[in-house]
């Protein structure tokens, strides 16, 4: 692939990723194999780009208060274990399932955010002792409403295992997966929305980094093909979420949305041995 | 109740954010900062290598190394003076690497000594733990 192409490709898949929500990973992988990269090596390029997206968004998100470092922090020693057993599944895997994989997962995530679900948070009635015992609560001020949120997490002995198979997933296809950690946050431990997408934001850094040390041991990372990736991805995340601040039109959302769903089938057929 | 009590509740939450040092403002900062030594030393190193020869590309691998031989091979670099587009690049991608890295190394301190709370050095050290083995990894 030539340099122009990575970078503008990069700089769209961080675009796009921010402005439908999925993250800049699962656009970025289908759009370099589309280009002919293979797959190993852009999932491998993908996770160190997205400890880029992450980090530079958390840091914003912390200290804004609204992340719940000690949920974060609890949640990322089942994600990093994930990661690192996914990334070395994926080093000994032919591409094939790899594709499959993929598509289904791009393909949940769709779904998951399609499908996104209106209802108001409820607050968690009765706390288990193992969430209790692991402090997992807190406060944040949502400056919509004007007014601080208090919060308790729950059911931590199910969330924690369950974020060992987002790791896996992040882990495995190079992205951030946060839909999916996103959705154990709020479905199992009942944290508000905006307390799940940035705590998620922030275990997504740790859990690529632990990703992204086993594929630079195994010399997938190539640093000539990782820097236009890396900056372009976060240009465009950059210009993405400053354009989602001015623009709420659905339609928009919706055009993004279509664009993905395609890219799912397209990765999907791949991995069933379909080519178009 | 009057409409006071939350707003001055809400200022004194205002007034109280910008002084107080506490875990929000290291673990914010150490991500903005890594982010931003990160993005500079890409850029710079792709502008550099670009006015230099002319074309971005840049073509090598990394073998055989882990994470801290990377570093130190890097380092060794800029100790000695030997500064050209691509150790730029690799300090780019290095630092990137560091940034969750040194958060986790951050948190566990903070955890130890500003609060003394256990638990979670203890949680904070296994990630630390196990990330340190996954970047010996080779």
């Amino acid at each position: 692939m030539s340099f122009p192409l990575l970078f503008l490709v990069s700089i769209a898949a961080g675009f796009v990723g921010a402005m439908s929500g999925m993250g800049g990973g699962v656009v970025l992988i289908p759009a370099l194999t589309l280009f002919g990269m293979d797959i190993k090596h852009a999932i491998a390029i993908s996770i160190v780009s997205v400890i880029a997206t992450s980090s530079g968004s958390a840091s914003a998100y912390v200290r804004d208060r609204i992340t719940n470092l000690k949920i974060g922090m609890f949640l990322e020693m089942f994600t990093i274990l994930g990661a690192l057993v996914g990334a070395a599944i994926t080093i000994v895997s032919s591409s094939q399932p790899l594709y499959l994989i993929f598509g289904v997962v791009l393909l949940a995530s769709w779904l998951a955010l399609f499908l996104q679900r209106h209802e108001g948070w409820r607050p968690v009635a009765h706390q288990d002792g193992l969430s209790h015992w692991l402090e997992l609560e807190g406060s944040y001020h949502d400056q919509a409403i004007d007014q601080t949120i208090h919060y308790r997490g729950a059911r931590a002995y199910f969330g924690g295992p369950l974020m060992f198979g987002a790791g896996l997933i992040a882990g495995l296809l190079g992205i951030g997966a946060g839909a999916l950690k996103v959705l154990i946050h709020d479905l199992v431990m009942g944290l508000p929305p905006k307390v799940s997408t940035t705590t998620s934001n922030l275990i997504i850094g740790v859990t690529a980094l632990a990703g992204t040390s086993v594929y630079l041991a195994a010399g997938f990372i190539d640093p000539g093909l990782a820097a236009p990736v890396i900056l372009g991805i976060v240009i465009g995340a950059f210009i993405g979420t400053r354009t989602l601040v001015r623009l709420t039109n659905q339609t928009v959302r919706l055009f993004f949305l279509v664009v993905l769903g395609v890219l799912g089938v397209e990765m999907l057929l791949r991995g069933l041995g379909v080519h178009l | 109740m009057s409409k006071i009590g939350p707003m001055a509740l809400h200022q004194e939450a205002q007034a109280s954010r910008f002084p107080q040092f506490d875990m929000e403002v290291l673990v914010g900062y150490i991500l903005l900062i890594g982010v931003l030594i990160s993005m500079g030393l890409i850029a710079l190193g792709m502008a550099w290598r670009w006015v230099n020869t002319g074309a971005l590309e840049f073509d090598y691998t990394i073998a055989g190394m882990n994470f801290f031989e990377f570093v130190w091979s890097d380092l060794q670099q800029v100790f000695a003076g030997a500064f050209r587009p691509r150790l730029l690049v690799n300090l780019g991608i290095a630092a990137l690497m560091l940034t969750p890295y040194v958060r986790v190394l951050a948190s566990m301190v903070y955890f130890a000594v500003a609060e003394r709370n256990w638990k979670y050095t203890l949680f904070t050290a296994f990630v630390f733990t196990v990330l340190t083995y996954s970047l010996f990894l080779r």
